[in-house]
């Protein structure tokens, strides 16, 4: 994005900004008939992520019938749910019925995780909880012949890495993760994860890692970002033990880095609040054009279940 | 196929039954995964000797044993995976029965080997791992064929794999093996791959001339009270005599045997053309060969003061540990043991080489070593982070251990088995060289060991190992980023090493603090350190850098302190 480009969003930004408050363009109580740009739900994860879903216009937005749909949950630790460092495994059984339920061919739940794989599955809940739809929906994807080598073509520190071939062949990515901080990235969001569909992980580490997420997210852009935030890792993320605040939340947006743009807004980080320009990967992805962090213009409807 | 092959094919099937067991952590009931280990006269009754001990678990090596009086060397000729192996093996190099030779002379050098590991053995010295069968086919099968096996099977997994993805079946596209990988799998193989081509000289030349547990079973063979009787029908044609794998029936006089070699496979019954061969009870007097004697007395003794001496070298290495550690003792550097492992000279007494342990770890991070652990340690276990972590949940090691090496530990015990300690390599760090934001070790420590911190002069917190709280199970080593070489390495020190006693007792005694991250509950509010005034982790600050704004102190782009000074 050039200087120009970059200027003229601001502009439209400060004049959304502006309309906004004037009531002229989005009155506070728009009509259902308005989708937002970011969907907030409060209540249990199932009916939090359902009514999140839902405002955004349903999940038949996002997925139309025969398509493969691949959900990126966080189960990279061997931790129970209420340690907040994976995504709740009601969340992802819910976004998965409702790929069903408008038609999906197939859905896969898959991640690459930090610790040993059958661990994950079993500590994080996300396996038992979806067996109940199709035992083969969850699994753990480690395996080189796994993946395949994919060009990033805008991307400054990653010119290439191998993505998850079902990455790459499903129609619809759907990014779940978990509302937590990152001890290296500030937060790890819908952005962060999709470190979980490629290979080799480290490598982003030596090389620059706010970069590199925003490479990354240059060809893994999730359709729709759904963030789990009924539990808040708040502090010691990404693994935990950490600060947990029970949240009750679930956010959804189709722009990745809005979604999580919002969540860092909305929730306090060490205790303490934080504009998502102060978190370098959703910074760059926002001056990149990858989305928007200016959450401030943007429409936000927040529904109670 | 008969009556020998069926029993011996049925005899490997359950060795590699039990292997398998060891290396997928499938239970066989009450079939523990090393009984074939523990059946091995050489191994239990030599490292009975240097490890100075008796146990229960030794029992059925001694029934092999006392079953030699009765039906003779029955279990070299049914039961060995090792004699079954060879066979196989001597096919594939294509032996040929001996005809002029019987090998006679060479029959000796089984008990010579013998008295060489019993002279080593008594002075505590375990050279065990060179000659005992069931060590030597349990390495070549756990640590060759396994892995190979293991790689052969992922490799046709990829191939059918598209297959799978077209056909959506995804038990086919999720499919993973994990495959083992060690070191000295040449020296393994060459080691097998030399004994079977021995078949070349000879028919189980292995088994009739160097065995160390056949030396023994040949020994306690010596007038079995099943054996083989010629009776008067004998033309003395000698069609037996050539057709015998173990030479045990002398050419010129084939009505007699030699006890001690023949491994009852009845070769001689089957070939017989009048029928005059029986394996039997039998009241016919004793026909023993004429040469049969094991090795003059003064060989056997010569060669075990060999053993002894030989045994007196490699203790007198530099890097030879004495039974209390104490200055001067030159430790092998990097040297980290499996947890619970034995006192390292105690230890290599009772150590047999046999693999179970590397073949059974689930990740993969014991390796055997070559020289790294000294002369008398070769083939030993080592922990190798960088390859894997040790689970501090897990001590499969120690359950197949065949006799005691690696001590199996009860729960809390386990966790205390500390087998070293994590040192940053600061010139190698991200943090801490390269100033970039990273803490894996710390997200990855399963004990909260890793502590970052603020310094002067770096705007991001670097890792600092907290001694007290760390095991030595290597998860930082093993997913540190930084390549070759990992920023964050796990050494011997600190490590706890015990003959006896409590782990736990010993720890607190060493005022250790070793504790789990809580896994059920929320831990405490982040031990990550969060500055009064500037952004937490991974944050920055709002403004950017160039904005000309004031920064405060501890932050991004705060100024550099004059050298030698702090903030």
């Amino acid at each position: 994005m050039d200087r120009r480009t970059f200027l003229k969003i601001k502009a439209q930004g400060a004049l959304w900004l502006a309309g906004g408050c004037a009531g002229w363009i989005h009155p506070p109580d728009a009509s259902a008939a308005v989708v937002p740009d970011i969907a907030v739900a409060k209540g249990r994860p199932a009916a939090a992520a359902r009514a999140a879903v839902e405002l955004l216009g349903g999940m038949g937005r996002f997925v139309k019938k025969g398509n493969r749909v691949l959900i990126k949950p966080n189960m990279s630790f061997a931790v129970p749910p209420e340690r907040a460092a994976n995504t709740h495994p009601e969340v992802i059984r819910e976004l998965a019925v409702m790929c069903k339920e408008v038609g999906a061919s197939k859905v896969s739940v898959l991640d690459n995780p930090l610790a040993r794989g059958e661990l994950c599955l079993e500590m994080s809940g996300i396996k038992a909880a979806c067996d109940l739809i199709d035992d083969q929906m969850v699994h753990i994807v480690d395996n080189d012949a796994m993946f395949q080598e994919v060009r990033i073509p805008e991307g400054r520190s990653l010119d290439s890495t191998d993505v998850m071939k079902e990455a790459l062949r499903a129609d619809v990515l759907l990014a779940a993760p978990v509302a937590k901080s990152h001890s290296s990235a500030g937060v790890s969001l819908s952005m962060k994860g999709m470190m979980g569909l490629i290979y080799n992980r480290r490598a982003l580490h030596w090389r620059d890692l706010n970069t590199g997420i925003v490479d990354l997210v240059s060809v893994l852009k999730a359709d729709l970002t759904v963030i789990d935030a009924t539990r808040v890792l708040s502090t010691g993320g990404p693994g935990g033990p950490g600060r947990v605040l029970k949240k009750d939340t679930v956010i959804a947006s189709a722009d990745m880095v809005a979604a999580d743009a919002y969540v860092v807004s909305l929730f306090e980080w060490y205790g303490r609040f934080y504009q998502p320009s102060q978190v370098p990967h959703i910074r760059e992805a926002h001056e990149r054009g990858l989305g928007r962090m200016d959450v401030k213009n943007l429409t936000v409807r927040t529904v109670t279940v | 196929m008969g009556w020998r092959r069926a029993v011996q094919s049925a005899s490997l099937l359950i060795f590699l039954a039990s292997l398998a067991a060891a290396a997928f952590d499938l239970n066989l009931g009450f079939w523990p995964p090393d009984v074939f280990l523990r059946m091995d006269p050489a191994l239990v009754g030599l490292t009975a000797v240097s490890a100075r001990m008796i146990s229960l678990a030794f029992l059925p090596a001694a029934v092999v044993l006392i079953l030699g009086p009765l039906i003779g060397r029955f279990f070299c000729g049914w039961v060995c995976p090792m004699g079954t192996t060879l066979d196989g093996g001597g096919k594939l190099f294509g032996s040929r029965p001996v005809k002029k030779s019987d090998l006679r002379g060479w029959r000796s050098i089984k008990y010579l080997g013998l008295a060489f590991l019993l002279g080593a053995a008594l002075l505590g010295v375990s050279f065990v791992f060179t000659a005992a069968p069931l060590s030597l086919i349990t390495r070549f099968y756990g640590l060759v064929l396994l892995p190979v096996l293991m790689f052969l099977t992922d490799g046709v997994l990829n191939v059918i794999r598209p297959l799978g993805d077209r056909l959506d079946i995804p038990t086919l596209t999720y499919a993973r093996i994990l495959i083992p990988r060690f070191t000295t799998q040449f020296f393994v193989l060459a080691l097998f791959v030399s004994l079977a081509a021995l078949a070349r000289v000879a028919p189980r030349f292995w088994c009739r001339c160097l065995c160390p547990a056949g030396a023994l079973l040949a020994l306690a063979s010596w007038r079995p009270y099943i054996r083989r009787s010629v009776s008067a029908a004998c033309t003395g044609c000698g069609l037996c005599a050539g057709h015998c794998p173990m030479g045990a029936i002398p050419l010129e006089n084939p009505k007699t045997t030699c006890y001690s070699e023949c491994i009852f496979c009845r070769t001689c019954e089957k070939v017989c053309p009048v029928g005059a061969v029986a394996f039997s009870r039998t009241r016919r007097p004793i026909a023993a060969a004429s040469e049969e004697r094991p090795s003059p007395r003064r060989q056997f003794l010569l060669t075990g003061l060999a053993g002894l001496g030989t045994a007196a070298v490699g203790l007198t290495g530099l890097h030879t540990l004495q039974a209390k550690p104490g200055e001067g003792q030159v430790a092998p550097p990097g040297l980290l043991r499996p947890p619970g492992t034995r006192p390292e000279a105690d230890f290599l007494s009772r150590c047999v080489r046999c693999g179970e342990c590397m073949v059974a770890c689930p990740t993969n991070t014991l390796q055997p070593v070559w020289f790294a652990a000294g002369p008398l340690g070769m083939f030993s276990p080592l922990l190798t982070p960088r390859r894997g972590y040790c689970d501090p949940h897990c001590h499969r090691c120690a359950q197949v251990c065949p006799t005691g090496a690696i001590r199996r530990l009860p729960d809390p015990e386990r966790l205390w088995a500390k087998t070293g300690t994590a040192m940053v390599i600061r010139q190698k760090c991200l943090a801490w060289e390269h100033q970039k934001s990273c803490m894996v070790c710390d997200e990855v420590c399963p004990f909260d060991a890793v502590e970052f911190l603020l310094e002067p002069g770096n705007p991001v917190p670097v890792p600092h190992v907290i001694e007290d709280r760390c095991a030595g199970c290597g998860y930082c080593e093993h997913f540190c980023p930084v390549q070759n070489q990992a920023a964050i390495i796990v050494i011997p020190m600190g490590e706890i090493r015990l003959a006896k006693g409590s782990y736990l007792t010993e720890g607190r005694r060493r005022g250790l603090q070793l504790t789990l991250k809580p896994l059920e509950s929320v831990g405490p509010a982040g031990e990550i350190p969060v500055p009064d005034q500037g952004p937490a982790p991974g944050f920055t600050l709002d403004a950017p850098p160039d904005s000309g704004e004031t920064l405060s102190p501890g932050g991004e782009g705060a100024p550099e302190p004059a050298p030698g000074f702090t903030r």
